[in-house]
């Protein structure tokens, strides 16, 4: 939770960081042995790497798998907060507008919380406290007591006009959803709305590549509400900034799964997104193709960082590479909690 | 019981009315038994595969949700799960199986739209849609559940309320009827026995009187005859 300085910006010495960092994420041998582990074990693994100082920290309050997944996250906004801390310029920026999703997290988590009667302790226990919120408005948002303060605490943030907003059709319809979707909408609308003025072609790039984020939750959302039988239209949910679909060829192409397969293959991302099309085709749950998707775009992000070393890339794919390990050890400490074979948990995981 | 009875006729009558009524009834009731048993025995197929559906449904939706936790977060699903407001609702109904009141009940609002679980569309996955979709079945499967298991509670009591008065009436009641009514007609006949024998008796003594009246009688005759002879001569 830092703030951007107006310097240029600062790749050599953020990379070099990256790089150490990145060096010290698990590989696909850790996986493998992790997934191997009870949970006892796997806590014990932590320990004795990167999370221990979480580890230990955390270990008075919680236990078992919550003690790993708390641990997992707060050495994550750790790390996130590292980066943004350390970069300048229109690097701080653009790795500040990736990280915003958080602080959409954090704000739902915290309606969420008071929509359902959490204690300010359980809410507080759900935030990943990285990206832009400050510590002050993130406590004033805990300490808020209704929906509408969370709203008036957002009040001059880049969620604030989005919330004034969908908080009429909140008190409406007493549904979260219109609060929930401003909040993400909002966070995909400032990803890529006034870039920095860098015109590198790494930057350019790294654009494209938030781009291509932006069409994969696109049709993530239209597949998820046909397939739903909703009689919502897709392209409600249409997340503007994508450059595959419009929000009526999003809605009118979810209807018909063979149109929208074909219209990929045939589209800018259609040689990447042939095996998760395949997934598509072959399968009637979306989950494998939402992880073929998630593979796609590590793959690309992490091409981008060999092709442009000393660029936005690297740490961007660092980024990304640090979800991915907080996802896959979560899903295996999770996975061995509930008795899932081994060989199943690593189907899941998404490595490369 | 039978020292109990009067033995009257009108007792009789009585006994012979609720020995008929009696055995009307538990014809009626082994009738009823036998219908609530093959209700019962449709109901309880219905029920085992009611409860393997609830059963696998419940190992689908825990298998979904924990793979849900494990790929999103526990913190994820929570969030989504404690973001709906829009609660299904029961409504209990009843209706009658040959004569047993078991409950109808019927939902609604259990199976949503994924626009209508509360939860944003754009910041979640397929996983919890997944999980939400499977527990939705499940819910609906532990209601039908419940009214076919719940019927089939109400049915297993009445059939046992059944037959314990259908025993009650072929073990008891009627033999104590039967023995009243053996009872009474054996003290009939015996008093109408007494009655004749008394009867006999009584004409018996009745000739007794007429014969020793009718000699008497013709002794004081006999006397009255011979008193007129005179000394004439």
């Amino acid at each position: 939770m830092s703030t951007a300085s107006s310097s240029s910006s600062n790749y050599e010495y953020v990379t070099a960081r990256t790089r150490s960092r990145k060096a010290r994420l698990f590989d696909e041998d850790d996986y493998r042995q992790l997934t191997r582990m009870g949970t006892g074990e796997i806590a014990r693994f932590m320990e004795e790497s990167e999370y221990d100082e979480e580890m230990n920290d955390l270990a008075a309050r919680y236990s078992g798998v919550d003690l790993i997944e708390f641990a997992l996250n707060r050495n994550r906004a750790k790390h996130f907060d590292d980066l943004l801390r350390w970069a300048d310029g229109p690097l701080h920026d653009y790795i500040a507008r990736y990280l915003r999703r958080f602080d959409a997290w954090n704000v739902k988590t915290a309606i969420r919380g008071l929509s359902s009667g959490a204690a300010r302790d359980e809410i507080e226990s759900d935030l990943v406290r990285t990206g832009e919120l400050s510590e002050s408005r993130t406590d004033r948002l805990l300490d808020a007591n209704s929906v509408e303060e969370v709203v008036e605490v957002l009040d001059g943030t880049r969620f604030g006009p989005a919330l004034d907003d969908a908080v009429d059709e909140y008190e409406e319809s007493a549904s979260l959803v219109p609060l929930e979707n401003a909040l993400d909408r909002a966070y995909y609308r400032s990803l890529l709305s006034d870039m920095p003025a860098e015109t590198d072609r790494a930057t350019e790039l790294y654009v494209e590549f938030l781009r291509a984020e932006v069409d994969f939750r696109n049709l993530r959302n239209a597949l998820r509400l046909a397939r739903s039988g909703s009689s919502v239209d897709p392209g409600e949910y249409y997340i503007d900034g994508g450059r595959l679909f419009s929000a009526d060829e999003l809605g009118s192409l979810a209807e018909n799964t063979n149109e929208l397969i074909a219209r990929l293959r045939n589209g800018v991302y259609g040689e990447r997104l042939s095996g998760a099309l395949d997934e598509l085709e072959e399968a009637d749950s979306l989950i494998g193709f939402e992880r073929a998707l998630e593979e796609v775009l590590l793959a690309y992000s992490n091409r981008l960082s060999q092709l442009y070393p000393l660029s936005v890339c690297p740490v961007f794919a660092y980024v990304l590479e640090k979800e991915r390990e907080v996802r896959n050890v979560r899903a295996i400490a999770r996975g061995r909690e509930a008795g899932l074979d081994p060989d199943e948990i690593e189907a899941e995981l998404v490595i490369l | 019981m039978a020292q109990d009875v009067k033995p009257t006729r009108k007792e009789l009558m009585e006994i012979d009315d609720r020995i008929e009524l009696s055995e009307r009834g538990h014809d009626t009731l082994e009738q009823k038994r036998d219908g609530l048993i093959m209700e019962f025995m449709d109901i309880l197929d219905q029920a085992k595969d009611v409860r393997e559906q609830v059963d696998e449904n419940y190992e689908t939706a825990q298998r979904k949700l924990d793979l849900a936790r494990a790929m999103e977060g526990d913190i994820a699903v929570r969030g989504a799960a404690s973001a709906l407001d829009e609660h299904p609702e029961i409504t209990i109904q009843s209706k009658n199986i040959m004569g047993v009141v078991v409950p109808q009940i019927e939902s609604s609002g259990v199976k949503k739209d994924l626009d209508q679980r509360g939860y944003g569309v754009m910041g979640t996955s397929a996983r919890i849609d997944e999980a939400a979709d499977a527990y939705e079945e499940l819910l609906e499967s532990i209601i039908l559940a419940a009214e076919v298991e719940t019927a089939m509670k109400e049915m297993l009591e009445e059939i046992e309320t059944t037959k314990r008065r259908v025993n009650a009436l072929e073990f008891k009641l009627l033999p104590e009827l039967n023995e009243a009514k053996d009872y009474i007609e054996q003290k009939l006949e015996e008093q109408e026995r007494e009655e004749i024998f008394r009867l006999k008796k009584i004409k018996a003594k009745k000739e007794e009187e007429e014969r020793a009246a009718v000699e008497e009688e013709a002794e004081t005759s006999g006397s009255t005859t011979e008193e007129p002879i005179t000394a004439d001569d």
